[in-house]
């Protein structure tokens, strides 16, 4: 009886997930992949015809867009891990009793749904506004010159927006660091900035790893920063395939570019891992040794 | 225990998920076909009760008509404002419709080529005349016969409206045609919808070129035209109706916008103002639809007629500020709102609309309509 019940549990543990996964990500990624090799029309029917073209179409029609995704995806990741850094390091060592309150802070902006979050940011550039006056008088931006409706808004929309999911995985390994290693690295006379070099940095890194994951993956699908910020040459990958699926109905071009955006995001993330991230992750069994 | 024990009988629930899967996916796959209009019913008419839902746009009706009417049929009605363009609305509803499923909805309202491609796809049901009476009575003469739907077989008119230039009359003082958006002077300043039927036939208009009568050459050329302002900085955006706001602002000068918007802002900040373009506008109807597998259409019928009452209707331009389909409702507004009843913007002249022509899609078959749409998608999106 117990042995079974032993057997049964994990099924019963991972079933409601699995079960929700496969219903609602892989059976809808199976008809994106059927469409993303079909030719037709919503007139005449989509049939399944090995059409590779769909992507090589879709990649070279929208290569500039592609490009400018992860271009403005990894600015808007730079600049959050710049601006989070110092911001969870602040909090977690010198935050003392402010420590919840400031968390609080940072979490914050998600009671404001996305959307009016973003659209707010229009105000805050808008052509007239204090904050561009500021920046026209610090010859930041020229006089006759705009920051909405720029590469520049839709950045900083971008990092904005996602800016808690860098600060609070750094929080929680900046959080967790022995502040006895920090003490030791002193007793030893390294530098202060030496020992954040050697310590901090390395032992924080799968807080690092974690954050510009969970910036950079939903950055470079984002459509709504360059949708409300952008102007006419801001549209990102995800602007595409929203007027693809809704204004043209092009469901296989959609899904073509759906996957191709999927893959390329996968390769990224394998390759930053294997470069940027192994030692971090690798951490633990580095320590075993 | 080990764990390669534990792991096969695993592996074997993995595997016949994966093929259930697959199994569904192809029987769902199979039946994704396409459709056609040769065999769609008539909606049936009758006896009206029950409940009624109505799929409309926001901000297109008063308080009350809904209140008013409940009252008087005894029908309850869900009236939602879940269209919020076109093409957003086609691409929610699709899946469903295809399937003749309404999803629940028993009128939706769309623009006039919107509702002729969900006629052409078989998603929308005939109408019976004899059900419509009072619509048909007060239909305005000038929609009783569009060229999509000649006799008004599909698509009852909800209100019209134009498509032109909104300006801020204040900043941009000199503008009056199309072609004024292109100026320099603007440079950064304009904006235009991201409608193709809406944009790049104003463009045209501006070319001196009809769109009702325009070759696919002539759509991509001010496509191109478009195009060529954008890449030149003279654009500042493409939009939906959120260009009001930028115009509030005065981070815009002029748009490319719609005569509704123009009146309701106007309201708010006297200087935005409707032009009708020295080329004329781009006119427009949304139109009331029962969509295949709809529930209660006699109580779809019994709206359709009860808002076609002048009495009514004028309850609703009064409140919406676009043009009336139906007859009789500047008369009564003379009494109650003379200002409204002698707009241009809900009451124009014949001479006013002169120069308009009908919104319509660009000609040719499926290659040449999408190749026009293609080109615009990636100006838009560039």
């Amino acid at each position: 009886m117990t042995t079974l019940r032993r057997r049964l549990v994990p099924y019963g543990l991972l079933g409601p997930g699995l079960l929700w996964l496969v219903l609602f990500f892989v059976v809808p990624m199976v008809f994106m992949g059927w469409f993303s090799l079909s030719s037709g029309s919503l007139e005449s029917g989509w049939s399944w015809t090995w059409a590779f073209s769909n992507y090589t179409d879709a990649i070279s029609e929208y290569s500039t867009q592609f490009g400018r995704s992860f271009l403005y995806a990894g600015a808007a990741t730079i600049l959050c891990l710049l601006l989070g850094y110092p911001l969870a390091y602040a909090i977690a060592f010198k935050g003392g009793r402010w420590r919840n309150l400031m968390l609080f802070a940072v979490i914050a902006p998600f009671f404001t749904t996305y959307l009016i979050r973003t659209i707010a940011w229009k105000t805050i550039l808008a052509d007239d506004s204090p904050v561009v006056e500021v920046l026209k008088f610090l010859q930041l931006v020229p006089q006759d010159g705009r920051v909405l409706a720029t590469s520049a808004a839709v950045i900083a929309g971008l990092t904005y927006n996602f800016l808690p999911f860098m600060v609070l995985p750094l929080y929680a390994s900046l959080e967790r660091l022995d502040l006895r290693l920090l003490e030791a690295s002193k007793d030893l006379y390294a530098s202060a900035r030496l020992t954040f070099l050697k310590v901090t940095l390395p032992l924080t890194a799968p807080g690092i790893v974690a954050g510009v994951l969970l910036t950079f993956i939903p950055a470079v699908g984002d459509y709504v920063n360059a949708t409300f910020l952008g102007g006419t040459n801001q549209s990102m990958i995800g602007n595409v395939i929203q007027a693809q699926y809704l204004v043209i109905n092009d469901y296989a071009t959609a899904a073509a570019l759906s996957f191709s955006l999927m893959i390329i995001i996968m390769i990224a993330v394998v390759l930053y891992i294997r470069f940027a991230g192994s030692e971090a992750l690798m951490g633990d069994e580095e320590e075993a040794k | 225990m080990t764990n390669a024990k534990e792991k096969r009988p695993f592996m074997k629930v993995a595997i016949a998920a994966a093929g259930l899967v697959a199994a569904l996916t192809i029987a769902a796959c199979g039946s994704t076909g396409g459709t056609d209009n040769t065999d769609v019913p008539t909606a049936q008419g009758g006896k009206a009760s029950g409940t009624l839902n109505i799929s409309n746009w926001p901000l297109y009706i008063d308080e009350e008509t809904v209140n008013d009417f409940e009252k008087k049929t005894g029908i309850k009605v869900n009236y939602t404002e879940d269209v919020n363009s076109n093409t957003d609305f086609f691409g929610k509803v699709q899946p469903l419709l295809s399937n003749g499923d309404s999803g629940g909805r028993s009128i939706l309202v769309v623009t006039d080529w919107m509702s002729q491609k969900m006629w052409d796809l078989g998603y929308l049901q005939k109408l019976d005349p004899n059900e419509l009476t009072t619509v048909f009575d007060n239909l305005i003469p000038s929609l009783q016969d569009p060229a999509f739907d000649p006799g008004r077989g599909y698509s009852i008119p909800w209100q019209s409206g134009m498509t032109g230039l909104v300006v801020r009359t204040d900043l941009a003082p000199d503008i009056k045609s199309v072609n004024d958006l292109f100026d320099p002077k603007y440079k950064g300043k304009v904006t235009m919808l991201d409608e193709l039927r809406d944009s790049a036939a104003l463009v045209m208009k501006g070319d001196g070129v009809d769109p009702t009568e325009a070759s696919t050459e002539e759509w991509l050329a001010a496509v191109d035209k478009v195009k060529q302002a954008k890449e030149d900085g003279q654009i500042r955006r493409f939009t939906g109706n959120d260009y009001v706001q930028d115009l509030a602002k005065g981070d815009v000068v002029a748009a490319i916008g719609w005569s509704g918007d123009a009146v309701q802002a106007q309201a708010d900040n006297p200087n935005i103002e409707y032009i009708q373009p020295e080329q004329g506008c781009i006119l427009w109807s949304d139109n009331m639809s029962i969509p295949v597998g709809a529930p209660n259409s006699p109580a779809a019928y019994e709206f359709m007629n009860y808002v076609y009452e002048p009495e009514n209707q004028a309850q609703i331009v009064e409140y919406v500020n676009y043009i009336s389909p139906v007859k009789g409702v500047k008369e009564i507004l003379q009494k109650k709102d003379p200002a409204l009843a002698e707009s241009d913007l809900i009451f124009p002249s014949e001479e006013f609309l002169s120069k308009c022509s009908n919104q319509t899609s660009p000609p040719g078959d499926e290659a040449q309509k999408k190749e026009v749409e293609n080109a615009w998608l990636s100006v838009v999106e560039g």
